[in-house]
């Protein structure tokens, strides 16, 4: 009998082993860096000089927002682009990311069996989607050639959080961690408003290169990241040159697009876009900041798609877009109030104008 | 173990005093092992059934290629399984597409049937004490009915790549192949990678084999186990297809089973390549340790 028993010892301690195994690989790892004050961190940041690089990035939202399942309906246009739009900011995306000085750069969004690329080497961009066979050529105008193109890597998110550093916000630093088997500081902004639905930004800056390698974005209240991007691996060696070198495949249909010099998405700044879309007014300041857009400036196809009508919920004085980190305020006359507020800041920007 | 140990070492082991039961075992363990093994694989491969599966297996690839060749306007981009509409271009895809068509059924099915039927099928057929009249066989017997199965697996995905190799070349043009991230590569590479995924493919299968095995352990009644086999490949499928179970999803067997795309990038992604890897490894450990213990305490009567 007791022999009998001991056969059975494998079967009971295998489950034991990959558990412990699990545990040990899920437990938050014990780093031990260099003391260093916020200010040397953002100076650490500041110097970092990482300009080539490959690696994977993960994206995770829990913004509150319905997951929609992202099959074609046949419905119309305006509400496949909403739906598409809504699918990139909900649920969990991974790419891989190939950057080769501020001219050369890959953005790889991978699916299972598919992929997007977004290719860009100079002033030549080509974007490529493995589904639908379909490449897009554009030549960027000279003067843009210079702006770094990936626009949301962890790097780019971290220093907009960072240049939103004033007296409004209170910098400090998290123990140490681990973000893509590197050591990295924990850099945490908080804002020191009420009025704000933005409870934590934690950003993990890399201790050896500086180069920030995850930024979250936690909702008051919550303990899960909001929004979160990290690297999952990264490479601080250059890729190899051919994959900037893009050629379409015989197969697929070549779409040449020509960029207006004004409007470059990447290259938008705050005057660009008040250049380019209907005058708005801006009320509050820093974390409690509320943009208000005038009356028909949203497009009245999209405000009566069924869409619309199931995302948004009638609140006094208008309807309600809302999720963990944004609330947009459609008012009964037209007019859009947006923000990372609570609901009662937007109610009273619409009733103080 | 002992099958790759110098010369020197076996002649001691062959010199040690009779009746030491570690002596005597490892002279023995790998003329025997493989002589099972041999036998085994014969038992296997002289069934008109495993070759029935096969060319059930074969016919998926030449069905896709003979439907495709038919019809005039060929298919869309986007619609049907991923790959199709790159068949006309390219006959390598062929392969590809019949791959990613028989993983959710066929490939389990025909899994199902020859792990399912090891232990059980030997049970049932009342040879399974001839088989372990050998002392401390029984071991050794689990570890070849399962490297037996293992060695199904790979014929079954291969049998898909060459069936579609062929007819791809028979009846479409053979091209440079366009990867996911829209690269091309030549021929030689695009036959490295094809060779490739089927390699993940099989070892998509490791897994399932040795919950097979496990199941067939259990009964006398072959087709039993084959059902609950595949039972089991159907479930973990269906499971992780439904969002509300997402935090199963990574436990899944059936989770890495359509990641081979991981390998049509370029640069080409080992990742899902090693998780897959890593929780067929955890299956087989977990199922293994299971059919050890029932195997080796039951009484075996048949």
């Amino acid at each position: 009998m007791v022999r009998s028993s001991l056969r059975w010892m494998p079967a009971v301690l295998v489950p034991l082993v990959i558990g412990t195994g699990v545990v040990v690989a899920g437990a938050s790892p014990v780093v031990t860096l260099e003391e260093k004050t916020p200010e040397q961190v953002l100076a650490l940041v500041a110097a970092s000089d990482v300009r080539s690089f490959s690696g994977t990035i993960q994206q995770t939202s829990r913004l509150g927002l319905p997951e929609f399942p992202s099959t074609d309906s046949g419905s119309d246009s305006t509400t496949d682009s909403v739906a598409s739009a809504l699918e990139l900011i909900t649920g969990a995306h991974e790419a891989r990311v190939f950057v080769d000085g501020p001219q050369r750069a890959r953005v790889q969004i991978t699916e299972n069996l598919a992929e997007r690329d977004v290719i860009r080497s100079g002033s030549e961009v080509w974007t490529y989607d493995s589904e639908a066979k379909e490449a897009t050529h554009l030549t960027l105008p000279d003067k843009t050639a210079a702006h770094d193109s990936p626009a949301w890597t962890p790097g780019e998110i971290a220093a907009r959080a960072l240049a939103a550093v004033t007296p409004s916000t209170e910098v400090s630093l998290d123990p140490a961690s681990r973000v893509a088997g590197r050591s990295t500081y924990e850099l945490v902004l908080t804002p020191r408003t009420e009025d704000t639905l933005v409870g934590s930004v934690t950003i993990a800056v890399d201790s050896e290169s500086g180069m920030p390698l995850a930024a979250s974005v936690h909702a008051r209240g919550e303990s899960a990241p909001a929004f979160r991007v990290a690297f999952t691996a990264i490479d601080l060696a250059a890729p190899a040159a051919r994959l900037f070198a893009f050629t379409p495949p015989a197969e697929a249909t070549v779409k040449e697009e020509s960029v207006p010099d004004a409007a470059l998405p990447g290259t938008l700044d705050a005057r660009d876009l008040r250049s380019a879309v209907p005058p708005f007014g801006v009320s509050g300041s820093d974390w409690s900041t509320v943009v208000e857009l005038p009356s028909g400036s949203a497009p009245p196809e999209l405000l009566a798609s069924p869409l619309f009508a199931s995302l948004a919920t009638p609140v006094d004085g208008g309807k309600l877009l809302g999720s963990a980190l944004l609330n947009v305020l459609v008012t009964d006359d037209g007019r859009v109030f947006a923000g990372a507020v609570p609901l009662n800041v937007l109610q009273d920007a619409a009733a103080n104008r | 173990m002992s099958s790759a140990e110098p010369g020197p070492a076996r002649a001691i082991g062959e010199r040690a005093p009779l009746g030491s039961p570690s002596g005597e075992g490892e002279s023995r363990h790998p003329s025997l092992g493989i002589s099972l093994l041999v036998s085994e694989l014969s038992v296997i491969y002289r069934r008109p059934r495993t070759w029935a599966l096969l060319a059930a297996l074969a016919a998926v690839p030449i069905l896709i290629a003979v439907a495709v060749r038919l019809t005039d306007d060929g298919p869309q981009p986007g619609r049907g399984p991923p790959f199709l509409d790159s068949i006309t271009n390219n006959g390598l895809f062929v392969g590809f597409t019949a791959l990613v068509v028989c993983i959710p059924l066929f490939l389990p099915l025909t899994v199902g049937v020859v792990a399912g039927d090891t232990i059980a099928g030997e049970a049932g057929h009342g040879t399974l004490r001839y088989l372990l009249i050998v002392p401390a066989g029984r071991v050794r017997l689990l570890l070849v009915k399962y490297v037996g199965a293992a060695i199904f697996c790979l014929s079954a995905t291969l049998t898909i790549v060459l069936a579609g190799t062929v007819i791809g070349f028979a009846l479409f043009p053979l091209g440079d192949v366009t990867l996911l991230s829209g690269d091309t590569i030549g021929p030689g590479e695009s036959t490295l990678r094809l060779l490739l995924v089927a390699g993940y493919v099989t070892v998509s299968l490791l897994g399932l084999s040795a919950v097979g095995l496990f199941i067939s352990t259990l009964t006398d009644v072959p087709v039993g186990a084959m059902a609950a086999t595949i039972v089991i490949a159907v479930a973990s499928q269906v499971v992780g297809a439904l969002p509300q179970l997402a935090w199963l999803h990574p436990w899944l067997l059936s989770n890495h089973w359509l990641g081979f795309g991981d390998l049509l990038r370029q640069p080409i992604s080992w990742d899902s390549f090693g998780a897959n890897a890593l929780l067929q490894l955890g299956y087989i450990a977990l199922f293994g340790a299971l059919a050890y213990g029932r195997f080796t305490t039951k009484d075996v009567l048949s």
